[in-house]
């Protein structure tokens, strides 16, 4: 009888243990492309922000966040394409010019502003914003991974590919530039002057490939 | 009736006794935190249905026990403790039967739930004083008594009858409906969706009452649920009334403190909040009627196979068997100044996003083209925040917490221009724009709460044509849940309300 009641009661004990124990939370799963990075080049966790930049492991580039806080980065200013010599200049929509936008305008100002520590924005290649196009997980999301590239719109973003001959319906205007539209996931011919989204892009240094990267073992959830 | 009999009925009691247990408390845990320690212990995923099947089973054996006992009753020699114990398990079986098909046909519902819990828990004391005390004072011997030594083909016919007409009678009620008419109205009939429900043909229209359980914050956790239905040749309207004691728009105002602004919350951090929140009220349709949801109810911390552990351990809503079910979610301060309900449905688990930190399986918003209401903080985390805009004049911020900040009625946050003293409270909701536009605005709402009770009008099209809608017509199916200033712990209830147009 001593024998059994011992059992009962390492059994209970055993079992009121097991319910004790700390249940693990929910847990983090890196992007296997992407990393969020903050405005001062910080590497953040995946549930981490808020984030400037989104470090591309896949292209070796930092992308531009685009924002709602009425910044240069917002997202919903459009710009006109404009390298300086081709293109329309200022025939896009934004607050933060005294005229309208080109991309000139966002690149000249991102640079100035040093955004994620690196001055060197620039339009992306129709290759590397074509390679961000991915399904969306819910119904009418752009095709852009939404968990790190936010406030995208459902339309199109200028690439640097330009000086291309137009299709038939816009070939009045002469050369144009490849967008992705990122409500299709298709590249398009635009004419210059067509009022579209950007989405910046940051060489990497080559002596800071990642920047701060050894940090982020060390950094907190919040 | 004999020993090997008495020894197959006992059997199946013990099976079907801890199967109910622990589906019930997996149950239980949705609404019941102090269960949750538990939680490892228990099975997870669509409970419901096991729960009425072990219950259909525990009323059988209960009912073939005793027809045998009136024709040949069984006699045992037991001691005077066992005797007395016996009776605790023979007053509360019968008490979690009949209460368990109280709570099943919503009759009574809550009182029948009370009395349902505290019977389990007088069984769960049955169980520990009568078998563990047979296990200490007999220990191995306990088998040779428990377990059959002959099995005669009648043995196994009682077995096997009662198996084969539990799982027939739970084929039979997994679709018990309640029945809604739909009242039928001229095309000219006007019904302004204003949240009075006051024109003549609402008053026509017959109601259906439905208790609610299970939510937070409600009395007993539980309201009473009044649905009118109307149709027209385009539209179906719903005029939907609930007891609710007080009216709840505080929904995670931000307040300033000494270090900053914070979210006034209580179990927000794990998407479980139950006091500063908004009050809501859901609708859900479906072309199934299989109880408790139409088995998009998925209980447990981690209750869909490769899918991520939820925060509050509560479960997910997600459709396995590929369909959609719609459901419009109303809420009092996101929703109700564009008058209209979030158009969402529960269709299957989608991917999980790793920059997301909260996973919501298979309940997701129908598509839209632009509108929308917006957080006002820039990231949240529970010790601080940084608000996405300010208002645009003092005077608006101490009346304001309790609705919504307009977007162009506001400016982005200046850390320059923040002199707001500690203590201040300010809206956690921006509109971008004053409504949704597309799939998503399928559904105009409006609610009122007047003396301690929200009525809430609803219109839809009966087809939207939306992959992401559900038709209203005839046997659509319809659950409704209410909520009380709580993010997630809504009421519920069984059975569905099957539509019935008369067009």
């Amino acid at each position: 009888m001593i024998k059994r009641l011992t059992w009962s009661v390492i059994i209970l004990v055993l079992l009121i243990a097991i319910c004790l124990i700390p249940r693990d939370k929910p847990q983090i799963k890196h992007h296997q492309r992407y990393t969020k990075i903050a405005q001062s080049g910080e590497v953040l966790l995946p549930w981490q922000g808020p984030w400037a930049c989104v470090l591309d492991n896949q292209n070796e580039v930092l992308w531009e966040v685009k924002t709602d806080n009425e910044s240069i980065h917002d997202g919903y200013w459009t710009y006109s394409w404009f390298d300086g010599q081709h293109g329309k200049s200022n025939f896009g929509d934004c607050y933060f010019e005294p005229n309208r936008c080109d991309t000139q305008d966002l690149i000249r100002r991102t640079n100035k502003q040093g955004l994620c520590g690196l001055s060197n924005w620039r339009l992306p290649s129709a290759t590397e914003l074509n390679s961000l196009v991915q399904a969306p997980n819910s119904p009418s999301q752009p095709f852009i991974a939404n968990d790190y590239f936010i406030h995208i719109k459902r339309g199109d973003y200028w690439s640097s590919e330009h000086g291309i001959k137009l299709p038939s319906q816009y070939r009045s205007h002469g050369m144009g530039a490849t967008a992705v539209n990122f409500h299709f996931g298709k590249r398009y011919i635009l004419p210059y002057r067509n009022a579209a989204f950007v989405m910046l892009v940051a060489d990497i240094p080559t002596t800071n490939k990642h920047p701060q990267l050894s940090r982020r073992a060390t950094i907190k959830q919040h | 009736m004999d020993r090997q009999t008495f020894i197959i009925f006992h059997i199946l009691a013990i099976v079907v006794v801890i199967g109910s247990m622990l589906t019930g408390l997996r149950i239980a845990m949705v609404s019941q935190d102090w269960l949750s320690p538990v939680s490892v212990l228990l099975p997870q995923g669509q409970m419901h249905v096991w729960h009425l099947g072990f219950g259909v089973a525990i009323t059988l054996i209960i009912a073939c026990y005793l027809l045998h006992s009136f024709t040949s009753p069984f006699r045992s020699i037991q001691s005077k403790y066992h005797k007395i114990i016996n009776y605790l398990g023979y007053t509360s079986l019968p008490l979690i039967s009949i209460s368990g098909w109280l709570i099943w046909s919503d009759m009574l519902t809550d009182t029948a739930r009370t009395v349902h819990q505290i019977a389990i828990w007088m069984m769960g004391c049955y169980l520990v004083l009568h078998s563990w005390i047979y296990i200490i004072q007999n220990g191995r011997r306990v088998l040779s008594v428990l377990l059959p030594k002959r099995v005669s083909f009648r043995h196994y016919g009682i077995a096997t009858g009662i198996l084969v007409a539990s799982l027939s009678s739970v084929f039979l009620i997994k679709n018990t409906t309640h029945q809604l008419k739909v009242l039928t109205i001229d095309n000219t009939t006007f019904i302004e969706i204003d949240g009075k429900g006051d024109e003549k043909a609402w008053n026509e229209a017959t109601p259906i009452s439905i208790m609610t359980i299970g939510g937070a914050n409600f009395h007993q956790g539980s309201t009473e649920v009044t649905v009118k239905a109307l149709a027209n040749k385009y539209e179906s309207y719903f005029l939907i009334s609930w007891q609710d004691a007080t009216k709840s728009t505080n929904h995670l105002p931000l307040l300033k403190t000494n270090t900053g602004w914070k979210v006034k919350e209580n179990g927000f951090y794990n998407f479980d909040e139950r006091t500063f929140y908004e009050d809501k009220f859901a609708v859900m349709l479906s072309e199934g009627c299989d109880i408790a949801g139409d088995k998009t109810l998925h209980l447990g911390d981690k209750p869909i196979k490769n899918k991520p552990k939820n925060w509050h351990g509560k479960g997910y809503h997600a459709s396995l068997d590929g369909k959609t079910r719609d459901l419009w979610h109303w809420k009092a301060v996101r929703t109700n100044d564009m008058y209209l309900a979030d158009d969402n449905f529960i269709g299957p688990p989608a991917a999980h996003l790793s920059g997301k930190r909260r996973y919501t399986a298979g309940y997701q918003p129908d598509g839209k083209e632009s509108g929308a209401y917006v957080m006002n903080w820039q990231w949240y985390t529970p010790n601080g925040v940084i608000p996405k805009r300010l208002p645009a004049q003092l005077s608006q911020i101490q009346s304001a917490h309790n609705s919504v900040l307009p977007w162009f009625g506001s400016a982005p946050y200046d850390a320059s221009q923040d002199h707001y003293p500690n203590g201040t409270l300010l809206s956690s909701v921006l509109y971008r724009s004053n409504r949704f536009e597309g799939d998503r605005a399928d559904v105009r709402a409006r609610g009122e709460w007047k003396n301690g009770r929200w009525t809430l009008e609803l219109v839809r099209k009966h087809n939207t044509q939306s992959q992401y809608d559900v038709a209203l017509k005839t046997g659509t199916c319809m659950w409704v849940s209410a909520f009380d200033h709580s993010q997630i712990a809504h009421t519920r209830h069984i059975q569905a309300i099957k539509l019935r147009y008369s067009l």
